[in-house]
């Protein structure tokens, strides 16, 4: 994508000293943050996922209660990549801001994040009544269903973003 | 080393190195982290429960874990083994690639050892948690996190 309209929110993104000192004066920052990004996703992708899998009815016998305690080390894993996320956007904002891939990840982001509201405010304080072998209601499944598509497609589009939409910016 | 020559030149390597398919590298290497994130995942749930997260959770409960793991590893070791062609004759020598195997053999020898210790023994799945048991869950988290960076530095290191 080209998006004239961002070109001077990149370039200022760029001028800032965040961005020059991450670009510019640490050469192991860039993998570094990479490094973790994964081991980010991976935390994020196996808590959140162990949970989604519970909601959608699979490991009958685990109390939905006990199945949430992993759930702030799925906000973990993500705080660690939303994190790292920025650092690279700071660094290199002219690989991303207009890359249409990065807003389909957005897009999945904000659909999980959603999601995840929607359970808390909504239907969490009924699940969690439910005994620990009843049958999950339709709800939930949709809810672990939403969950677990969304945070695989924010993989996807976020590890096929330099190859979905190539940036003639990008490299810089 | 010839081995490695012809296996990079073979029309398979080809196909994944440059092809402008968006099936070819980009999405072999997409389902090399969608496996990646199944194996430590799901290894990182169950090393967390040993060590006392979600402390009720019935640990026959997480009977399906060894399936997803399985899955996961398959999927990462053939999308793995396309991914090598691509770069056979410097990955056969890279450092880093063959510290990434051995944190994963290491990782995987612990999981056994876990399955071993607790999932195949029903004793062990009623009884609280040795201690034994949570060193190799501990021990399993270095390893996996080992295996990721190395994974990933793979593209930063000669």
């Amino acid at each position: 994508m080209t998006i004239p309209a961002l070109d001077p929110f990149i370039d200022f993104i760029r001028s800032t000293r965040l961005s020059e000192l991450f670009r510019n004066q640490v050469a192991w920052l860039w993998p570094l943050c990479e490094s973790l990004h994964f081991v980010g996703l991976s935390l994020l992708i196996g808590a959140a996922g162990f949970f989604d899998l519970r909601l959608l009815g699979f490991m009958k016998g685990v109390p939905l209660r006990s199945a949430k305690r992993f759930v702030p080390w799925a906000m973990a894993g993500f705080a660690v990549n939303l994190l790292t996320g920025l650092i690279f956007f700071i660094s290199q904002p002219q690989q991303y801001a207009t890359n249409l891939a990065m807003w389909l990840k957005v897009l999945f982001l904000l659909v999980a994040g959603i999601n995840a509201m929607l359970f808390e405010t909504s239907y969490s304080d009924r699940l969690m009544a439910l005994g620990p072998d009843a049958e999950m209601p339709f709800s939930a499944k949709v809810i672990g269903a939403v969950s677990l598509i969304a945070w695989f497609a924010v993989l996807y589009f976020g590890r096929m973003l330099p190859y979905l939409d190539p940036n003639p910016r990008s490299g810089v | 080393m010839q081995f490695f020559t012809w296996l990079q030149d073979t029309q398979f390597a080809h196909w994944v190195a440059s092809d402008p398919s968006l099936l070819a590298y980009p999405t072999i290497l997409t389902l090399h982290t969608v496996g990646m994130a199944i194996v430590v995942g799901t290894c990182a749930v169950v090393d967390l429960r040993l060590l006392g997260i979600g402390g009720d959770i019935p640990l026959a409960a997480l009977g399906a874990a060894p399936r997803l793991v399985w899955a996961g590893f398959l999927i990462n070791a053939a999308t793995g083994l396309a991914l090598f062609t691509t770069d056979a004759e410097h990955k056969a020598t890279q450092t880093v690639f063959f510290v990434k195997l051995s944190l994963i053999f290491l990782a995987l020898a612990v999981y056994a050892r876990i399955r071993k210790l607790v999932f195949r023994s029903p004793a062990a799945l009623a009884a609280p948690i040795s201690s034994e048991v949570k060193a190799l869950a501990i021990l399993s988290l270095i390893l996996w996190t080992g295996a990721t960076v190395a994974g990933r530095l793979m593209a930063y290191l000669l």
